[in-house]
């Protein structure tokens, strides 16, 4: 069976389905289509799920910490069976109101495996059969997976993805994680301040590589308060009889106990699997296709979007980058001209971060200067019992603009807004302390950032 | 695969060009180093070739329009070939020296190796302007990096957006002729050499403090020397005129007198003085003035001077000069004599210091020796940048070259 259409979307992760609503909304006959859930990894397997995990834990761990204020509640105790019940509940929650928009949208979802066979022809495989969907403009929006390593195979019950992690119906006693990664920090934080042991593993010099040491540290000394073993310069090797045996950053060997074996090392374009190579869609080395700034591929009428276009694989840039394709589809003049797309990392405390960092400011070219403000000066941080972390903001010494903020602290994946705002803007740092900023808040500590870097922060001493 | 054809680099440091006329419409099906446009850059016109096969999709200039180095011209649908997208991609493209594509444009054959500009022409987070003004900028179809902001510290504004989209660097494409307040007007779009004049010119009188200073020669040496000369340089096939000999009495003058031949940085505030002598010689054509550029004349004979400039003026009428014969000049000489008028007040060649006016010679009676005689008499204008240099030298300066007119035979005591 054919199915002529105007516009096709495969993958509905929050880079498809956000874009079939454009589609929708601009009056395209859309179709999108889904192998497995709608919602993609974020939905399902991803970000929310794992948002709902570690709610849980935090949760936990403020209401054990809270006898310090003079609350106290014994026998804390989490029925992770039932946990797991209410994130299913929160993820089929969010996913029925996606269904909700696309029917009210008019796009219509198609459930199977899709292929291209021609420039504008998928072919759709499911369970009840074949079908054609030819369209004249298609959106790749199929995302990336995980993988693992050669010595660490998963194999769905010990040596396990972050999939498996997050449905699990037993807490772990000892968990090991190699790759010292997002994914591996945040599942690690989780599960330590559920009361497993958690030793992390990796490989490169700094965990989180990438992020400013800065911040790294402040969420390292949290690991450890929480009892996370970690190792950085180190290879996991292989496990058996219960261990996982690595070489550390020592040189010496060793071995740590391990229930269960989360690998978190990296993620890959699905660009291998969908009939690219057929039709000429022109990918790179790594496999992410390449796109132009209006997010068109090589093939006139096809478009990609999101992690398969590559990184910063982020469901945010997924999303606005499937409003951009939609757009320029629906003939309309967009561009993924984005100036900042914020990280957040949700450790405890968080990191966030947008736009250039001291050293990338020095590389491009400015002459940077920086204002930091801790979060012990902030009053509501000192309420929450949650003082450690700071935010940091990068200016242009010449003219003031704002370059970069980042932050780690209570809630910082809440606090970054304003920065991306600001540099969206074209904001200076005047512009940011000027600002009126309610008091108590912990947005202040963006304000006083923006004054420490001119010197004038009130709430700390600056000589 | 659609390739995106972007301004290459056409080197000599030009960081732009007018979209004078486009060779190719789309929809075309074109070769590869088929010429797709003519590009105007300081007063040189280049033909750009194709580095693809394919078939034009979309022409994303209009005639008329500035373009950067870098910026979109084109995009090609692509035939045969490996698949490519342009931003991994460094094509050197060479262009070949091209004939005249149409006889009213005076189109400048070009030699120089073109290289293919990177992708990325500026950085994106280089260009201030907020989201929705961006958005306004693409809806109008308006490139932010070349658009000059007036918001603080460069931050480019809607109206920034707007003005330089009414102002249009891609106005009407042709001439239209319309009714004004007292009767029919023509307006004309400011194009080519014209544009390119007028920018110059404003640009000289606004940068350099500009004062004229006049005098008047006794030519009648110089008209016989001419006279006699010209029986043996026709021999060689040269016929002389006047200029040569005006180049041979001003090229000791300036060295005389140095700030004459210099420029000033104004950046660095340091007065550039330079021991090469590159005279432009400001030539009418049909389009425009150009001024085509005699290198190192303080080595060349009246012979040599003679032929180079008869070279370089069938070029300009032709509108084959290469862009290395327009550029470099370090002191120019404007001759109207052929024309008509008394003296005039040219503006300088900026960011030359001066400029030598020529202007015809007439027999007049003069006094000399206490008698009244006729003499072949001109006028010499000389007008100056008084930033770099006063009236006194100037003075000096217009005497020295007037020595060396009035007595050629003096011109034996210098070499070069």
């Amino acid at each position: 069976m054919t199915q002529k259409i105007e516009a096709a979307v495969l993958g509905s992760g929050p880079g498809g389905y956000v874009a079939a609503i454009r589609l929708g909304q601009l009056g395209k006959e859309t179709i999108l289509i889904e192998k497995e859930k709608l919602g993609g990894v974020c939905l399902n397997i991803g970000c929310i799920p794992s948002k709902a995990l570690i709610r849980v834990a935090k949760l936990k761990q403020r209401v054990e910490a809270a006898k310090q204020i003079g609350v106290e509640v014994t026998g804390v105790n989490v029925d992770f069976a039932k946990v797991q019940a209410w994130k299913q509940g929160v993820v089929d929650r969010l996913v029925s109101g996606i269904d909700y928009l696309l029917k009210g949208n008019n796009v219509k979802l198609v459930k199977g495996t899709g292929k291209f066979i021609g420039a504008h022809q998928l072919e759709v495989k499911s369970t009840d059969g074949t079908e054609i969907i030819e369209a004249k403009d298609i959106i790749i929006a199929t995302g990336s997976r995980y993988f693992d390593l050669p010595t660490f195979r998963f194999n769905g019950t010990n040596i396990i993805s972050s999939t498996e992690a997050l449905s699990l119906q037993q807490v772990p006693k000892k968990l090991a994680i190699i790759g010292g990664g997002v994914t591996g920090l945040e599942m690690g934080t989780m599960y330590a301040q559920l009361g497993t042991k958690v030793t992390i593993i990796e490989m490169l010099d700094q965990l989180l590589p990438g992020i400013d040491i800065d911040l790294v540290r402040i969420v390292e000394r949290s690991l450890r308060k929480l009892g996370i073993e970690y190792h950085v310069k180190s290879k996991a090797k292989e496990y058996r009889d219960g261990k996982v045996y690595a070489t550390l950053e020592d040189g010496k060997e060793g071995a740590f106990d391990a229930e269960k074996v989360l690998v978190t090392v990296g993620r890959r374009p699905n660009s291998d699997e969908i009939g690219l190579e057929k039709v000429g869609v022109q990918t790179d080395s790594h496999g992410f296709i390449q796109v132009n700034k209006k997010m068109q591929t090589n093939l006139p009428g096809v478009y990609a979007i999101g992690d398969v276009v590559g990184p910063p694989m982020l469901a945010h840039k997924a999303s606005k980058e499937g409003i951009v394709a939609a757009e320029v589809i629906a003939g309309m003049n967009s561009e993924a001209d984005f100036h900042a797309i914020a990280g957040v990392i949700f450790t405890d405390p968080e990191i966030a971060s947008v736009g250039l960092t001291e050293s990338q400011a020095k590389e491009r070219g400015y002459d940077p200067i920086v204002g930091k403000f801790p979060f012990t000066a902030l009053g509501r941080a000192l309420l929450a019992g949650e003082t450690e972390g700071f935010t940091k903001i990068v200016a242009d010494k010449n003219t003031d603009l704002v370059l970069g903020v980042h932050i780690v602290g209570a809630e910082a994946s809440d606090l970054i807004s304003e920065a991306s705002l600001a540099i969206e803007m074209g904001a200076t740092l005047e512009d940011i302390g000027f600002t009126v900023h309610p008091h108590p808040t912990l947005p202040e500590s963006v304000m006083e950032a923006a004054e420490a870097a001119k010197g004038k922060a009130i709430h700390i001493l600056q000589k | 695969m659609v390739y995106e054809f972007r301004l290459p680099d056409i080197g000599e440091g030009i960081a732009e060009g007018e979209v004078v006329k486009w060779l190719v419409k789309e929809g075309d099906n074109i070769k590869e180093n088929q010429p797709l446009v003519e590009i105007m850059t300081d007063k040189v016109n280049v033909e750009i070739p194709s580095p693809k096969q394919g078939i034009i999709q979309k022409l994303m200039a209009k005639e008329g329009e500035v373009v950067k180095v870098g910026q979109a011209l084109l995009s090609i649908e692509e035939s045969g070939g490996q698949p490519s997208v342009s931003s991994s991609e460094r094509t050197p493209v060479a262009t070949k020296p091209s004939p005249l594509t149409s006889a009213k444009t005076p189109t400048i054959a070009q030699e120089t190796q073109l290289t293919a500009a990177p992708q990325v022409s500026r950085k994106p987070d280089e260009v201030l302007a907020t989201p929705a003004t961006r958005k306004l900028a693409r809806d109008l179809s308006v490139d932010l990096s070349v658009v000059q902001g007036t918001g603080r510290g460069g931050r480019i504004k809607d109206e920034d957006v707007q003005r330089f989209k009414q102002l249009g660097r891609a106005a009407a494409a042709v001439a239209v002729t319309t009714s004004g307040p007292r009767g029919v007007e023509e307006r004309v779009p400011l194009r080519g050499v014209r544009r390119k004049v007028a920018e110059h010119m404003l640009k000289s009188k606004n940068m350099a403090a500009q004062v004229t200073n006049v005098d008047e020669v006794d030519m009648t040496e110089v008209v016989h020397l001419r006279e006699r000369a010209n029986a043996t340089a026709e021999k060689r096939g040269v016929k002389l005129t006047y200029l040569p000999f005006v180049i041979k009495a001003l090229i000791p003058a300036l060295k005389q007198y140095p700030y004459l031949n210099s420029s000033l940085d104004d950046e660095r505030e340091e007065i550039v003085l330079k021991k090469y002598y590159n005279i432009g010689i400001a030539t009418d054509t049909e389009s425009g003035l150009v001024v085509p550029v005699v290198k190192d004349a303080e080595h060349k004979s009246i012979t040599q001077l003679a032929t180079e400039i008869a070279t370089l003026s069938e070029k300009a009428h032709a509108g084959q000069l290469a862009l290395n014969e327009v550029q470099g000049s370090t002191f120019t000489i404007t001759n109207v004599g052929g024309i008509g008028g008394v003296f005039a007040t040219p503006i300088i060649n900026y960011p030359e210091v001066a400029i030598l006016g020529l202007y015809k010679i007439t027999k007049r009676p003069v006094a000399k020796d206490n008698q009244i005689t006729i003499r072949d008499m001109t006028y010499l204008s000389l007008s100056f940048d008084h930033r770099v240099l006063d009236g006194a030298m100037a003075s000096r300066f217009v005497n020295a070259i007037k020595q060396y007119l009035e007595d050629p035979k003096l011109l034996l005591l210098e070499t070069d």
